[in-house]
């Protein structure tokens, strides 16, 4: 899986590519501003191609800890197969889901002003 | 034009209580599922693209439309919190709604409409805002303006709040009873007031009296009586000598013989009294139930599959467990409880003894590491009554029934736990998250290889379950 950031609106965009699986759960769960626990990412889920349980698992795994800090992570085009996933665990409930990213940076930085 | 339906699961939780397992935009109403009907809108509407967005489940209604195909017009779907307000369901769809004049149909409402009239060049000349409101919902544009306007009056167009069980009732009988029906209804239709589905069987004595609609797969048989106004879902069976009369009777249901179905709505076994709302589930069979799909062979093989593995753990457990386990009840590191546990079947209830040993010593690690305190419950695999990985059995207590009506759609009470396997925080909804997952993707190997994990898992386990 290729892990890459950027920054868009003053908020750190992980964008992923690939697999999201046991292999590399723990890859994302150590990305530097992954684990940074105060700051809220938006993670661009456009191009995931398979995600299981590990993945959903390291997924849910930092926003707990994000939560528990101030923080949040904020989910952006989420593709077809990524999105049968969180539909399936019901896992959206617990995200805000967005279809674009800059439209998600955008509330992300208002949300984190507003704190 | 693009088309954003908003429905929020606050606003139709009480058709669960009337239709339970049913998607409540797969609800029928005439034989047609009501997200039809909001399809078949937005197209009038002049709509190009369709975009469901709900707080709650959307797979099956997902299953049903798929990428809207069949009726020519992309469909996509989206998740939003319940939360969020209407600005913000909007900005999580920002891409959707950015470059097109979107409408927008808001709450669990039911658009009255004609489908001879042209609402395209009509909602094209409405200027930004709200079109039309009612107690449950809203039909609003958002986008570009332009400068004609047209009066609203003239216009039919209605909206109508979708929130009783005889706001549905007098829905379905008024679309009945409409000889030019606004809405293209399913079903073959040569003469007013009459639509009647493929492979219907109507025995030669049987009296069908308009209004009726039937849907497919119908028998309907000696001397029974259906209508005036009466609406029978596909797969129903009308047994001999009985009437349907001012009722709906939805699909998958069996009416016995003799019979008297009046001014009713009648779904599997549950007889719903519209006017009151009073639904009684009948539990005789022959009078009235739900016609059920047989149990797949996927279920048989995954059944099959494991019994073999808990007759194969039981063979490899029975030695530690003999001579273990009486070293650790003597030590008093084997203790026991009993509890009323659910199982996958409603109302259905299961005592089950289990078992903590206290980590403390090296025969208890040993025992934990071998995982005997599972060994008991093996047994119920055996007997079909629990299944070797799945959910932990949730006790059974006044208080859990709430949440364990909301799990049971992929609960099966195991052995060893799917939440165990994966390392999982066990906490309810984190548990119930991998719980889902694996009763969409798993398989019985698949089911194997998680025990075996399971059983590894638990050489490295600091503490037992409770």
């Amino acid at each position: 899986m290729i892990i890459s950031e950027n920054t868009f609106n003053n908020i750190t965009v992980i964008a992923l590519q690939g697999t999201l699986d046991a292999r590399n759960a723990t890859q994302l769960k150590q990305f530097k501003s992954a684990a940074a626990s105060t700051t809220s990412v938006v993670i661009n889920l456009s191009e995931v191609d398979f995600l299981d349980s590990s993945g959903l698992g390291a997924i849910v795994s930092i926003a707990r800890v994000k939560r528990a800090q101030g923080g949040d992570v904020i989910l952006a085009c989420m593709n077809n197969k990524v999105r049968e996933v969180f539909e399936i665990t019901q896992v959206y409930k617990l995200f805000d889901i967005y279809d674009d990213v800059e439209a998600a940076t955008i509330n992300a930085e208002k949300k984190h002003t507003s704190l | 034009m693009k088309t954003l339906i908003i429905i929020r699961e606050q606003d139709y939780e009480w058709l669960d209580h009337f239709f339970p397992g049913i998607h409540p935009l797969l609800v029928p109403i005439c034989n047609k599922p009501f997200a039809e009907f909001l399809i078949d809108f937005s197209i009038l509407a002049g709509s190009e693209a369709i975009r469901l967005v709900m707080d709650g489940p959307l797979s099956d209604v997902e299953r049903y439309c798929e990428n809207g195909n069949r009726w020519g017009i992309p469909i996509s779907y989206a998740s939003i919190k319940n939360t969020d307000d209407l600005q913000t369901v909007i900005d999580k769809n920002q891409r959707f709604c950015s470059e097109d004049r979107v409408l927008i149909i808001s709450g669990f409402v039911f658009i009255q409409y004609d489908k001879q009239y042209n609402y395209k060049t009509i909602f094209a000349s409405l200027p930004d805002g709200e079109i039309l409101s009612s107690n449950r919902g809203s039909l609003r544009l958002r986008g570009s303006r332009t400068e004609t306007q047209h009066d609203m009056g003239n216009i039919p167009l209605s909206l109508l709040g979708f929130d009783s069980i005889d706001v549905y009732y007098q829905l379905c009988m008024e679309i009945l009873n409409d000889i030019s029906s606004p809405y293209v209804l399913p079903g073959y239709s040569n003469e007013a007031y009459c639509h009647i589905g493929r492979n219907v069987v109507i025995s030669k004595s049987a009296e069908i009296r308009k209004p009726v609609i039937i849907g497919n797969n119908v028998q309907i048989l000696a001397d029974s009586i259906i209508g005036p106004k009466a609406v029978i879902g596909s797969n129903v069976i009308i047994d001999r000598e009985s009437s349907v009369i001012g009722s709906i009777v939805l699909e998958n249901t069996y009416i016995g013989e003799h019979l008297e179905v009046q001014n009713k709505i009648a779904s599997g076994n549950i007889l719903i009294e519209p006017e009151s709302g009073i639904s009684i589930a009948m539990d005789d069979p022959h009078l009235l139930t739900g016609i059920h799909q047989s149990g797949s062979a996927k279920s048989l093989f995954q059944s099959i599959v494991h019994r073999l593995a808990a007759i194969l753990l039981i063979t490899l457990q029975l030695i530690p467990f003999l001579l273990l386990t009486p070293i650790l009840i003597l030590q008093g590191k084997w203790k026991k409880s009993t509890n009323s546990y659910f199982t996958a079947v409603s109302e259905k209830y299961l005592i089950l003894t289990t078992t903590t040993i206290e980590r403390t010593g090296p025969f208890s690690t040993l025992a934990a590491a071998l995982s005997l305190d599972r060994f008991t419950l093996l047994f119920r695999v055996l007997i079909g009554q629990l299944a070797i990985i799945g959910s932990w059995p949730v006790v059974a207590t006044p208080s859990s029934i709430t949440e364990y009506s909301k799990t049971k759609s992929w609960y099966r009470a195991a052995v060893f736990s799917y939440a165990e396997t994966e390392e999982w925080p066990v906490n309810t909804g984190d548990t119930a998250i991998i719980e889902r997952y694996y009763a969409a993707h798993g398989n019985p190997m698949k089911d194997i290889a998680l025990t075996i994990k399971a059983l590894l898992n638990r050489i490295h386990e600091t503490n037992t379950h409770p």
